[in-house]
């Protein structure tokens, strides 16, 4: 064999090595993320990676995911009913501080080992190891003492009462349940976990990260045994690449707010092969309108703006139905929101136009814009850009209110820089959406009334501002349910007759899912995963 | 040699110090507050204490010229810090997605060199016969339409529609084909005009016309004469755009659900995750970097002349 064919060989042999390498390397060709059909295993679609599965920290953890592993003491079930889980009964002491649970004695970790008081306390204790990072979670901050009374009793002693304790207790973190094996040496289940073990009818079976992750059924579960025997989260980040691996049907379920954009869910609706469905509201998107402004201290430019749009056809036109018009700044699903007497705003340009001629704004000669003292009706509307509803609503009020004579410039600006924005009272108008459930209407409230979050700046043209702001921190500690009723009452009308805050539609989830999928039903939580009873043929 | 080489690779060091400062500079300059990010991506409510701590944990209580200082010495001792969002450290997050890029990217082009290679030699020997109309079609496909366009179409039409590949995902050598295609295509575009170009220029040097006139068989001109010739410039090309390459793949990678650094890296902007940007930008420069002064080693294997005029060209 002379040189020339020897290297000839050589780099043959080279470049065959190379390409196989590169095809086959770092990879098993089982782990691909295309699915055989099995009845036995559901695969769903999510964008991010379901992260570690600590029942006690934020992301990159799921919620969904978390709550499929880790259970919590109280559910919270549709219309904001609160039902015993872990905990089959509760009792609040008269000064609403000290509140007595009365555990399951059925529960058992996934692993076998028991859930009891002593480990309620000891996930509630790794819990207060870094009680600043949870005192967004009001009762967090207020816990003064957590005892094990006996192997089926739990108290927590509060600094002050704080009624919305118990609804506090539903969220998904961090105050859900570690098994004893889970915990690290020291304790402090912050930086990780040793195992995931919970309580819940899911045990995390494989997991790739930023690939999938398999769930299976836990079989010390105390409840109704889920129906399928698996579920398996492929990890798509791109949503037009969901709905193709969808449509392939590789995935048998995609859900989850904004899961795909509002077209491809229309397009896949029509073709009548598969099957759609919305959530309750879980949230209200809001405007925002801050009285700060010259423009918009006057209670009657903010009524005009609010006749001054048609709320039905601007929800319905851009939306497609995925979300409701609203008439409530909180979806009237959640505690204490229900028959609540307020003032409806339908559309109506001239009633718009009569109030913003009372409120000095008028249309000079040959202008468009009306004019106050030579200044126009200039107003501002930040949105975020990534967001496509918002921007479509932002452009489509623009041009409602041009006909009414109020120039709207908008403003398409990042997300974290909109929170910023509104924190720092730089805004005129800022679209918004609330937590909703588990978390209002309580926390609805404590946010606008405290300092730094941007509300309680923008009410503060309201002439009752003192006593709301009173009213929004008493009702917190109320410990009398009729009272309760009564306050939630007064201050959520409050809120919005005067106009800064403007109901514009009801958040909902969607889901689409293959025609063998069955009993698929949302959580009444917004964060809880919906796979309670679901099935596959 | 080595004097050039010490020379090069010193030039490297300043320009990785104001990449970094830039980067420190935008971070500072960014009106979002990176605690604040953090805790509104979490759904907690961002309470003055919480935000504090934060802060603090994250070192962006610190002036701006210690931030920078800080993060010059964590890099130079390839310290890339913590994530903040996973508290992971960064290198073991780049380092456990770092192989499925180079994958992909490796993949895409060997097929861009496997296609690109025949393409452009034959578009290159017979001016605006068949190869030519078909390179000059792959060129303006490549060039105009957006990766991720393309990959929606390809994903359309050989996964769902056919029914041949997957969707997306990594794992069988199938998972790489519609990926590397996406990437390779504006590659092929670009190569397979560069080599047709010089093809057609090196068929007419003089020492092509004389081993005509000597009687050589034209197979032999053409493969021992004009491509041996014509190769290396794009092979040069080529090795420029290996950094490009390995940062390029965001996209490609966010729509194949592809399990690599570039969708990472995507999420952390999303989070403002800063030490991973950090890390992946001072990566992706010692990238460009390195992939450049590789080209400048391998021109100055091929031609000495550049060492010894004091590596003053390029």
């Amino acid at each position: 064999m002379n040189v020339s064919r020897r290297k000839k060989s050589i780099i043959q042999a080279v470049s065959i090595l190379s390409i196989t390498t590169l095809l086959f390397g770092c990879s098993n060709p089982n782990e691909g993320a295309d699915n055989k059909k099995n009845k036995d295993t559901l695969t769903m679609a999510w964008p991010r990676d379901i992260g570690e599965m600590n029942p006690h920290v934020y992301n990159p953890s799921q919620l969904f995911a978390q709550s499929m592993v880790y259970e919590p003491l109280v559910h919270y079930a549709e219309g904001g009913k609160l039902e015993p889980f872990l905990a089959k009964s509760w009792d609040i002491s008269k000064d609403g501080k000290t509140y007595t649970f009365t555990l399951r004695d059925d529960v058992k970790f996934s692993d076998g080992s028991t859930f009891d008081a002593t480990i309620v306390k000891k996930n509630f204790d790794a819990v207060l190891k870094n009680k600043a990072l949870h005192s967004w979670l009001g009762f967090i901050s207020k816990i003064e003492k957590t005892e094990a009374v006996d192997k089926q009793t739990f108290r927590m002693t509060l600094s002050e009462a704080y009624y919305p304790t118990i609804q506090e207790l539903a969220v998904v973190r961090p105050v859900r349940f570690l098994g004893e094996a889970g915990f690290p040496k020291n304790g402090d289940t912050s930086k990780g976990v040793e195992q995931e073990v919970g309580t819940g009818p899911w045990v995390l079976d494989e997991y790739k990260a930023d690939q999938y992750a398999t769930f299976k059924v836990n079989k010390n579960y105390w409840g109704p045994k889920p129906k399928v025997k698996k579920i398996k989260v492929d990890i798509i980040p791109d949503a037009e690449s969901r709905v193709l691996a969808f449509e392939k049907g590789d995935i048998d379920l995609i859900f989850g707010e904004g899961a795909i954009s509002v077209d491809a869910y229309n397009q896949l609706k029509v073709t009548k092969s598969y099957k759609t469905t919305m959530s309750e509201p879980v949230a209200t998107r809001l405007l925002i309108m801050n009285t700060k402004k010259k423009q918009l201290a006057d209670e009657r430019v903010r009524q005009a703006l609010q006749y001054g749009f048609d709320k039905k056809t601007l929800v319905e036109g851009i939306t497609s139905g995925l979300e409701a018009p609203a008439d409530f700044i909180l979806p009237p699903n959640l505690p204490y929101t229900s028959k609540l007497n307020v003032e409806k705003r339908d559309f109506d340009v001239e009633k718009a136009k009569t109030l913003l001629d009372e409120a000095g704004w008028k249309i000079p000669d040959g202008k468009k814009v009306r004019e106050k003292d030579g200044q126009p009706l200039q107003i501002e509307m930040m949105y975020d850009a990534a967001e496509l509803v918002q921007k479509a609503m932002a452009e489509t009020l623009q041009s409602e209110w041009a006909n009414i004579g109020v120039d709207l410039k908008i403003v398409g600006v990042e997300l974290p820089d909109q929170v910023q924005r509104f924190k720092d009272n730089k805004f005129d108008i800022n679209m918004y959406s609330n937590f909703g459930a588990p978390y209002d209407p309580h926390t609805f409230v404590n946010i606008i009334g405290t300092d730094g979050f941007g509300f309680k700046e923008a009410i503060s043209a309201y002439p009752n501002k003192t006593e709301l702001l009173q009213d929004m921190k008493d009702v917190l500690k109320t410990t009398d349910e009729t009272k309760r009723q009564a306050m939630y009452a007064e201050i959520l009308p409050s809120l919005q007759d005067q106009g800064a805050l403007v109901p514009i539609s009801y958040l909902k989830k969607m889901a689409i899912y293959q025609n063998g999928v069955t009993n698929f039903k949302f959580a009444a939580n917004r964060d809880e995963s919906p796979f309670a009873q679901i099935g596959i043929k | 040699m080595s004097v050039y080489i010490l020379k090069r690779v010193g030039s490297v060091i300043p320009i990785l110090l104001l990449a970094i400062l830039l980067l420190t500079a935008m971070i500072h300059l960014s009106p979002v507050d990176p605690a604040e990010a953090y805790l509104s991506a979490a759904h907690i409510q961002p309470t003055e204490e919480v935000l504090a701590q934060k802060r603090a944990e994250f070192g962006l209580d610190q002036s701006f010229l210690t931030q920078y200082v800080t993060t010059v010495v964590r890099l130079a001792s390839f310290d890339f810090g913590t994530s903040y969002v996973s508290g992971k450290p960064v290198l073991d997050e780049v380092l456990l997605r770092l192989p499925a890029t180079v994958q992909l990217a490796l993949s895409s082009l060997l097929l861009a060199i496997f296609v690109s290679i025949p393409l452009g030699f034959l578009a290159g020997i017979r001016k605006n016969g068949f190869f030519d109309h078909l390179s000059r079609g792959i060129a303006f496909i490549g060039a105009s339409i957006p990766s991720f366009w393309l990959g929606y179409l390809l994903i359309f039409f050989f996964a769902v529609q056919l029914d041949l590949l997957p969707v997306g995902g990594i794992g069988s050598p199938s998972h790489v084909i519609l990926p590397a295609i996406t990437l390779a295509l504006p590659l092929i575009a670009l190569y397979t005009r560069l080599l047709r170009t010089s093809v057609i220029e090196t068929m007419r040097e003089p020492y092509v016309q004389f081993a005509r006139t000597r009687g050589i068989r034209e197979t032999v001109i053409l493969g021992k004469h004009v491509l041996r010739v014509a190769i290396p410039p794009m092979i040069t090309g080529l090795g420029m755009n290996l950094g490009k390459l390995l940062t390029g793949t965001i996209i490609v990678e966010t729509v194949f659900s592809w399990p690599g650094f570039g969708r990472y890296f995507i999420e952390a902007i999303f989070d403002r995750d800063m030490p991973i940007i950090q890390g992946y930008v001072f990566l992706a420069a010692l990238l460009f970097i390195g992939s450049s002064l590789l080209v400048d080693l391998l021109q100055l294997a091929i031609d000495p002349r550049i060492a010894r005029k004091g590596g003053n060209r390029r």
